[in-house]
Order: C-alpha cells, then structure tokens, then sequence
C-alpha cells in the first residue's frame, strides 16, 4: 500500500506544536517530508508520479517524500478519483483524532503518538481548549490494490485517488464553518460516539449536510471505550452499536430523495464502520467477510449480511440460523466473528499473554516487528490493533467505494446549487462537471493569508478550469443577473493549493477540486461565485444557508482612542474572515459583533485582537441579545398615512403570519426568487393562503429575505406599480427598525389594502411615498397588538445522574426548562434537552459547572424566537422595560414614537 | 388672513399691483422654493431683490416647510396677516391647494391673488390654449424608479388631436432616495431636467410601446425662462430639439397635436432652420 499525504492548511496559523520532529521545506518545487518514525517504515519501495521529475525514496530509519506539485496536480485531472469529503460529528466525538489517525498512517505523525497530536487543530487556541474552532483540510493520495478494487462497480481512472478531507468544528457555536466546508464537499465521514450516540450537533449538522444533498457515511467510534473501560459483553455492544446506527437512520430517513438514493447506512452494506480513533484502528464488515468468506464458502456481499443482525451462528451445530437457538455456544454473527476476537485480541495484550498472543496473530496474518514485539500493556494493544485493522485503510476504502466522486455528485446537486435555469450550460457544466465548460466556482470561504490584511478566496470549482491570470467574473452575494450590483471583473493573480505550510502555486485547478486564489479579496465579503469574463448571462451559485443566527451581540471600542482606524480595519477583516460574524456600526457610533454565541464571540474578540488589530487592546461591552418585534393579532382598525404634500394616502393593515410560515422564509422554502407558482402553492397547501393572494406578494424584508412580507390587497388602483418600489424600500427599512425599539420585524404580513394617489407622477416619488410607506407600516404594527420575541436555545446537557438536582436548579433560575429526560442506555449519563432563553445563557456553562461540581457540560444552539407574553405598550410591564432599555442603548429617545405620529385621520 | 400671491414667471417686477400692496401690508413674507423657479433664480442678490422691492424680509419655506411644518404658517395667519409667495399662479402647482384646505379648516381666511403661470405663457408659440390636453408632468427616471404613466396621457392627448404640455421636474432640497431609506436626511444636489433630458426618456419610454404616440419625428416646441427677457422658445422635431441648447432653467416642452394654419403660421416663427 503505497499511502501519502499532500494536505492543504485551511487556517491561520502554522502548527509549531504539532511537529517536535524535522519538517523541512526547500526551495520551491517540492516539500521534503522527513519523519523519524522506525515503526512506520515498510519495505523500502519506490513511488514515483509518472511526470515527477525525482523519484520517491524510503530507506530504512526514516522516510523521505518527494511530491512535486506536478503530481499532485496530476491526480486533479481524474474527476473519478477525487472524493471531497468533510468530517463532521458532535463536539468532542473524536473528529480530530480520528483524522489524525488517518494521516499517522500516510508517516506525518508516529503511530504510537496518533490520538494524541490532534493535527488538524492547528491553532494554539484549539489546542489549549481540546476543540476544532476553524476548518481545516488535508489532502490524502490513497492508492488501491487491483484486488480491492475488484468490487468497485463505478467509473474510475486507475488505482491512485486524492481525498480532500476536511475537518470542521464539533461545537454548535462555530457551526458557519461546518456550512463552508459541506458546500465544497460531496460526502461526510458523520463521527458518533458509541457510548453517547447520536447528539444534538451530529443531527443539526446531519440535516444540513442532507440538505445540501452531501453523501452520509457514518462511523461508530470510541470503539475502545467498549473495550477497556466499560467492558461490555458482546450482545449487549451489538445493541448499543445498533441503536446508535438506527438513529443516526431515522434522522436520514426523513431525506427522501429519488436522486440521491437512500442515504441510510448499513453496517451490511459496508457503509458503517467502527473505529477506536484514539488507537488508530478501525474496521467495516468488509474487512472481516474478505476473511471468512472464503472459510464458510459464501461470497463477500453474503458473509457481510450474516455479520450483521438477526444472523446467529453454533460452533457446535456449525449452522446458521435467524435466532437465537439458546444453546451458551449460539451467538450473533457479529459478535461471534468480529466483537469477541477483537476483545480477545485486546485481552490478551493488556494482560501481557505473549505466548498466546503470537500465534492468534499468525492465524491472522498479522506479522510484527522484532522490536515491537518487546512492547507491553496498552502500548502493545495499540500497535497490534494498528497492524490487524489499521483505521486508515477501512475508513479511506469506505469513503472511495461509497462517497462519491465530483463527476458523480454533482449531477444531483446542481440543482442545488444553481439558481439559474436548470438547462442553461452553466448547469450543464456543473452536473457533467465538465473541466471545458465555463467555470464556475463557488469561494466559501476567506482565509487570512501570512501576509498582514490579505485573505485567500478558498472554494470549490464546480466547471471548467480557474488559471494564474485568468480574467473573472465576480458575483457577490446581492448580484442580481442583468444588474451591476455586486458584480466585478478583476484577474485572478494566483491559484494556489497548499503543500503543508506552504503554497504552491500552480497554472491551473480544474472542476472538482478545492483551490485557493491570490487577489481577489478586496472585491469578495465572504461569499462569492466565480465565472468567466465573457459569460454575462450566467447565474450565481446559491447562498449557503446557515443554520445559526448571530444573536448575541458586543459593542467594541479602543482603549486607547488613536486605535480607532486600527479597529475599524480589524473589523472590516474579521467579518471576511468568519462566515458568520456580523459587524455593524449602531446609530449612535458603537461597533457591534454578532456572533452564534459567548464562545463563537469569544474567539472572535481574540482572532480580532491578535490577528487584526496587531494586539491594540478593546474594551467590549457584556453581551446583548438581539429581539425581534413581532404582532398578536390583526390590526384592529385599516390604519392611513398621508405623503407630506398630502396628496398621496397608503392604507394598510398588519397581521401575524401563519405558523412556520416564518421558519419556511428562514430555511429559503419560500423566498423573492422563487418561480411564484411554486411558492404559491406551497403557501396555499401548507398555509391555507388563496392561491391569487399569493401572487401578489410584493417583497420579503428586512435585507429582501427576511421573514416579513408585504402583499397587495388592492382592487383596481391605476399606477400602483409605479408606487411599488417606493412601497418596498420604506417597508425594507421600517422591518430593519421596527417601531417598538428599532430591532428588526419578524413574522409580520403587511396588506396595502387601498392606495389613493396624485394624479402626476411628480407628485408621488419616492421622496413621497418612501417615508409615508414606512410611517404606515409602523402605525399598523402598533395597531395589531406588537409584542417583542426573543431567541431561545435549545440546551444538550449530558451528565451522571447525580448531577441532575443541580442542572434543573440552575435551570429554573435561568428560565429554562426542561422538556426530554433521557437515560442513555447501558450508561449511567442522562441526557436532558430544555430551553433557555439566550439572555440567561450568558455564564450559564460556569454556573451550571459550579453547581454539579463540573459533571455537566451543556451545548446550546439557537432553536427558535419565543414570544414574550407582556404587551410592550403598556408601560411598567417587562417588555416594556426592555424596549426601554434597548432604546436606551441605541441612543434613542426612551419613549416610543406615539402612533399618533405614524397615523393620519382623515 | 392668509395670503397667496403669485409672483409671475419673469423677476420680481412681474407681480401684480394687488399683490404688491397685499405683501406690503404683511407682517410675515414667505416664498416658496420648490415647486418652481423665478427666472432670476435664488441666489442671494435674487432674494434681495425682491426684499428691496418689497421692503420687507422674506422667509424661505422649502419643501419641508410648506408640507410638514405648514401648521406653523398657519398658526401666524390667524393672528396677522401672513403672505405665501409662490412663483407662477398659486395653483398651478397643486400642491398648494393642501395648505387653502387646511386653512380653511382651521378658520384662517384665504385670499388669493393670481399671476401668469406656464400653463397659460405657452401660448405664446401659437399653440392654441383650447386645444391643449391633460398636462403632464416628466419626473427624472432612476435606475430603478422609471414611472411613465405620463405616456398613455400623451397618447390620449394625441388621439384627440390634442397638444400636450410637458412640466419637467426640478429637485431643490430633494433627499436622496438612499438616505430616505436609511432614516437620515441628506440633500442631493438641486437638479432641472432639460429639454433635452425630457426627449431622452420620452423616447425611451416610446420603446415599450408598440404603436408609440409620437417619434423621433414629431413636432414639439421646447421652451426655457418663459416670460422673462432672455425667454427661448424653439420648434422643431424631437430629433432637431437634441441637439439645442436651450441654457438656464427652467425649460417645459410642448407636444404638438393636430394644428390650425393660423398656429402653423405661428410656429413657423419659431421653426428651426424655419421658413
């Protein structure tokens, strides 16, 4: 097994910490690889890439690598041999380790120390914190045997094939990162502990990969914990193995999608595996049918079918059958050839039974070291099981036979990703991925380059080729086809891929891979697609979706006055730099963060400090939530506002909005681009709206997406369309500063229900009626009982169960409650799901740590905005003490503005 | 008691005896800077001019003044006598009649004292003043906001025979759209549409329309700083009124109908390259 590494740096910093060991980089062409690792030394073998100028050497005490970026570059040309695929899982999981096991066995990391490095967090902050906070990727060369190969159904090139493997961050709070990486992939390696199953990141994170049409397989780490700490006996393994799979299933079953196929996984089937991350190995049930299937006589696909399920096997009746027959000596398939000669393995390390343990292996084909040999205990178990199952080979076969390739995924996710015409040939050229069609390229991602205040655009070529000095088309965000907003043609300087912690420049990335560009970041925020010049007509590739709100927001300002530029050019970075992060000036000059939560906010004060600030020192305010302004009921009267020369007269009336329709407009299900005959037969399906009402919807707001809408209920007014725009940006601008405090509208439908207009144009502009849109859509929102909502968290808690007492004391202080108690089984953890309003959040995990001596860690994510039952209007109640208070902080006038000022009377 | 005088079209010599006196007995003077632009424009010599002339000082109201603050006005005429000068006749520009309702409202009485207005000076070319159609009004085209309900007046007009007057739009003190949506106030830069810009998007405007009312071709008669010494008035074809300068605000534009022979004759004045 020929096995090596490119792998590409997704984030800021360099890894000092990971490399005690040499690690040497020459002059430009190549990257020298030295690992000082004996135990990892195979026969020497040469390597060589077909166009590499140098051969590739091994000799016996260490290994030398040559890659030449010409045959790295090679490899990106076989579009059915590349697997983009990201790993994702719940904080904590093992995501990290189990990638670094992965790169152990390509030599970067000694195997011995594999586990313990976490290679992939690369940041001195994630390594203090033991968490991922950015994404980060590696490239893997993965070269199959004929005889591996020899069941693989698909299209392929040769035997060699490049994994682009990215590891993103397990917890909620940085989840924006997972969304970058899911656009750029196509499968997803979905990590779940076996002990504490499937948790409340794997699933949001799940769903959103499901959503993106991305390719699920899973696998059931932490294996050792079964082994060694818990000690568990077969049957009851297999149950919790399997109760884990199944979750994990019902959360994809609810994906059914004739394109995509079934996405449930099997551990029959070979799309489950089981690993222990920590000690570097891992199987699938292929693994172990290759080894008995020719013993029992039956082909592979057979044998996997028996090592799983309702399949029971008698050593002494040596029959098959589908139950248990009772007898001590019949049991399950899998445990029978898979859990207990791993247990047995196991034992018989850490109990030191050399004498035994030297023919087992031998039986097995497992050869080891002299030097290994002297190895004892647990150091011993490990380098056993490495050489038996190493966790590379399983996982990486799993990914290649059943992750697909760009060539192959893109077919179906073009319609996700395209929001032009489904038959144009920019969406011929992604779903045929088609390296000769015009490009397009989707930039997910900004990563600050070592070069102060420069970012690389990093992002996924989707068509055609990106080259140094190619002339593209860039469509930011609010491009709208055929207008010149957010739209600019500038030249890509370089196109780089990343050779350890260095960039290395090539001519040109063709479809399907990942690539980094040089040049481009003052004309892209965050997210952008990229075209040809000459290819006016082409759409921009869908807006990633992301599944957290910023909602928890500081106001920043310098220590020291003079720093003031330096923070503002800090902040224009750090929101390139955080797909999530929102940074605002407030009316009265504050600059505010939003960020996904305390922690999220946390890092980005320090990224913002550290890194774009050069270390001049801020002063940040507590953290605020932000609120949304909502109504109760309908307007209790159709409310007018005249233009200021009177001539012109808006009537209209608000009302709350069907349930989940807000949530509909949140997800994109229903949004400004939709064709209008789909949207409006989901709203009259689902909504129960009339289908001609639907039609008239006029605009969603605030930013033209949000959850807000203003639909015309007019009958016959002459020129209504030319009042229209006028109409839609005073209704953008009053759902961005409702009338209650300014915080933005939610879940509002305004219905102009008569216009009265001047006879001549002139007469009503926008001059007219922008102001009078806005004063009228204020007055009916004040008419139609408005009530404030706030955002709520959903709050995971896993702790032993004498713990509870003090979680659901903490709780009810924080106006929380709890609403699923669980028993994990075979476990003594509870698992406990509540609600927490993200006002109470903040010190809530060191609260609740103080309060169960440290046993319970919670993990919030925003669920959804709860409406607060206290009329704002009424002065004294909480709401209005509230909105007091936000008024206060903005700088406004404490009293709202009466409805008086907004209505007119006739 | 409220009065609204008109001030003519020409400079401050164009207001009427009775206006004059009436402004003389006012203990408050405000002119009104929006709707229009006596020819003399308001710069601050223009002002003083007519402060001179009247012997009183006089107290700009802009837009904001006359329409979110005319309370104010109205408060000082129930006490004294206020006037509110307006260039043209007081009701050529409609939205004056806002502040007579009101007025009345609040039991403040009203006299009003009448001027020239354009509505009535184009006349001058020859164009019969019975034979005019609807007026219109040419608002600046943004690249968003391009209202033309004016076209289907204009072809109404034409189908009638009928010749049609063109009010081109003028921005003193506007806020700017951008601003407007944001909350604040900031100014743009005053404007005045001219001829030429008013051909521009009325051939624009013709391109949407199959059977259009008028084309490159058609006759109109373009005018600029009616009633005062320097006024121009042009005829010609739309193509021919491109290409003329025709300077200073404030312009308006003429389509012509159907014509008599006797305002044939007259046009043939003013014809470019005429007979």
């Amino acid at each position: 097994m020929c096995f090596h590494l490119f792998w590409e740096q997704v984030s800021t910093s360099f890894f000092p910490h990971v490399f005690g060991r040499p690690y040497i980089v020459y002059g430009s062409g190549f990257v020298l690889l030295t690992v000082w690792d004996k135990m990892n030394c195979k026969e020497p073998k040469p390597f060589s890439f077909a166009s590499a100028s140098s051969t590739f050497t091994r000799s016996v005490s260490n290994v030398v690598v040559k890659f030449t970026v010409d045959g790295l570059r090679r490899i990106m040309d076989y579009k059915h041999n590349i697997r983009n695929m990201s790993v994702i899982a719940h904080v904590d999981h093992g995501k990290s380790t189990l990638t670094d096991s992965l790169v152990a066995a390509a030599g970067i990391i000694a195997q011995e120390v594999a586990g313990d490095v976490r290679m992939t967090d690369t940041r001195a902050d994630e390594a203090e914190r033991g968490i991922t906070i950015k994404s980060t990727g590696i490239s893997l060369y993965y070269e199959m045997s004929d005889e591996s190969l020899k069941s693989y159904k698909g299209e392929r090139q040769g035997n060699e094939y490049l994994i682009n493997l990215i590891d993103s961050p397990g917890h909620v709070d940085f989840s924006s990162e997972v969304t970058a990486a899911l656009r750029i992939t196509d499968g997803a390696l979905v990590v779940v502990d076996c002990v504490e199953g499937v948790c409340v990141q794997t699933e949001t994170v799940l769903r959103q990969a499901l959503g993106e049409r991305i390719r699920p397989v899973l696998t059931v780490n932490k294996m050792d914990r079964c082994f060694l700490e818990l000690q568990v006996d077969g049957e009851e393994a297999y149950q919790t193995f399997q109760r884990v799979i199944e979750n994990a299933n019902v959360i994809m079953a609810t994906y059914e999608d004739p394109l995509l196929g079934d996405v449930q996984v099997y551990p029959e089937k070979g799309t489950v595996a089981f690993s222990a991350g920590l000690h570097g190995w891992a199987f699938t049930l292929t693994n172990f049918a290759k080894m008995y299937a020719s013993k029992f006589g039956v082909d592979e696909s057979k044998m996997m079918e028996r090592l799983w399920g309702e399949n029971f096997f008698d050593p002494a009746t040596k029959k098959w059958t589908t139950k248990s027959t009772g007898s001590a000596t019949c049991k399950r398939g899998f445990v029978q050839f898979c859990y207990e000669p791993i247990k047995q393995i196991i034992n018989t390390c850490m109990n030191d039974q050399k004498d035994k343990l030297w023919p087992m292996l031998q039986k097995l084909g497992v050869t080891m070291k002299a030097e290994e040999k002297d190895l004892m205990g647990k150091a011993l178990m490990k380098r056993v099981m490495q050489t038996w199952l190493p966790a590379s080979s399983a996982l990486l076969e799993m990914m290649i036979f059943h992750l697909p390739s760009p060539a192959t995924a893109q077919k179906y996710r073009v319609e996700n990703l395209y929001e032009g015409p489904l038959d144009d040939q920019y969406a011929n050229a992604i779903r045929n991925c088609d390296p000769e069609g015009p490009l397009m390229l989707y930039v997910s991602k900004m990563i600050p380059a070592s070069d102060k205040g420069r970012f690389f655009a990093f992002g996924r070529v989707f068509a055609g080729k990106v080259q140094t000095g190619l002339k593209v088309r860039i469509m930011g965000p609010n491009y709208v086809p055929g207008e010149k907003k957010d739209l600019y043609v500038k030249s890509v300087q370089r196109t780089v891929i990343w050779m350890g912690k260095k960039q290395e420049t090539v001519e040109d990335v063709p479809c399907g891979n990942t690539v980094a560009m040089v040049g481009l970041d003052q004309f892209i925020t965050k997210n952008a697609t990229l075209t040809n010049e000459k290819e006016t007509d082409a759409h921009p590739i869908r807006a990633m979706k992301f599944s957290v709100s910023p909602v928890v927001r500081v106001a920043v300002q310098c220590k020291v006055a003079s720093d003031l530029p330096k923070l503002v050019e800090g902040l224009k970075r750090l929101a390139k730099s955080d797909p999530m992060v929102v940074c605002t000036i407030e009316e009265s000059g504050e600059h505010i963060i939003a960020g996904a939560g305390e922690l999220h906010l946390e890092i980005c004060l320090k990224d913002l400090v550290d890194d774009f600030m050069g270390g001049a020192e801020i002063i940040k305010s507590d953290p605020v939530v932000s609120f949304r302004e909502t109504v109760l009921e309908k307007s209790c009267r159709i409310v007018m506002s005249k233009s200021p020369n009177k001539h012109n007269r808006l009537y209209m009336e608000a009302r709350p909005m069907e349930e989940g329709l807000a949530e509909a407009i949140d997800d994109g299900r229903i949004g400004p681009r939709d064709d209008p005959k789909v949207r409006a037969k989901i709203l009259s399906e689902e909504f129960g709206w009339d289908k001609d009402l639907a039609k008239k919807i006029w605009c969603f707001g605030p930013e033209t997406t949000g959850p807000n809408m203003v639909v015309d209920m007019c009958k016959g007014v002459q020129y209504l369309n030319e009042i229209k725009d006028s109409v839609v940006a005073g209704f953008q601008w009053a759902s961005k500063e409702g009338a209650l405090a300014e915080e933005n509208m939610r879940g509002i439908c305004f219905e102009v229900c008569d216009v009265v207009l001047h006879a001549d144009a002139i007469h009503r502009g926008g001059g007219q009626v922008i102001p009078t849109a806005r004063r009228v859509i204020y007055a009916s929102q004040l008419t139609a009982k408005p009530r404030l909502l706030e955002p709520v968290y959903l709050v995971e808690i896993q702790a032993p169960e004498q713990a509870l007492g003090g979680i659901y004391s903490v709780l009810n202080q924080k106006r929380g409650h709890v609403f699923e108690e669980m028993q994990r089984p075979g476990t003594p953890l509870y698992n406990i799901k509540a609600y927490l309003p993200v006002i109470e959040s903040f010190g809530f995990s060191g609260t609740l740590r103080a309060a169960t001596s440290g046993q319970a860690f919670p993990q919030c994510v925003f669920d959804h905005w709860d409406m607060m039952s206290s009329d704002p209007l009424e002065s004294g109640s909480q709401a209005a003490n509230l909105v007091t208070e936000i008024r206060k902080r903005k700088g406004l006038k404490e009293q709202m503005t009466p409805l008086s000022e907004f209505e007119d009377k006739l | 008691m409220l009065y609204i005088i008109g001030l003519g079209l020409g400079d401050e010599k164009d207001i009427t005896l009775r206006g004059l006196e009436a402004v003389k007995r006012c203990n408050k003077v405000y002119l009104e800077a929006y709707t229009s632009l006596l020819s003399f424009g308001l710069s601050s010599d223009g002002l003083s001019t007519l402060e001179t002339l009247f012997g009183k000082v006089i107290t700009i109201a802009d837009r904001e003044t006359v329409e979110e603050r005319a309370d104010e006005i109205l408060s000082e005429a129930r006490v004294s006598d206020v006037a509110f000068l307006v260039v043209g006749d007081p009701f050529g520009a409609t939205t004056h009649t806002d502040l007579v309702v009101r007025a009345k409202k609040l039991g403040v009485f009203v006299k009003v004292v009448h001027n020239a207005s354009v509505m009535t000076a184009v006349g001058v070319c020859g164009l019969q003043l019975y034979r005019y159609g609807e007026t219109v009004s040419i608002p600046f085209f943004t690249e968003t906001w391009k209202p033309d309900s004016f076209y289907e007046k204009i072809q109404r007009n034409c189908m009638l025979g009928l010749h049609t007057l063109c009010l081109l739009d003028i921005r003193v003190k506007e806020p700017s759209l951008e601003s407007l949506s944001r909350g604040r106030k900031q100014y743009e830069p005053p404007r005045y549409m001219t001829i030429k810009t008013a051909i521009e998007q009325l051939l624009e405007v013709k391109q949407n329309h199959t059977q259009p009312a008028y084309n490159e071709d058609t006759i109109c008669v373009g005018f600029a700083r009616l009633g005062s010494e320097d006024q121009m008035v042009v005829a010609g074809s739309m193509k021919q009124l491109l290409t003329v300068d025709f300077g200073a605000p404030l312009h308006c534009l003429v389509i012509v109908g159907e014509t008599h022979p006797v305002e044939e004759e007259m046009l043939g004045f003013y014809t470019l390259g005429g007979n």
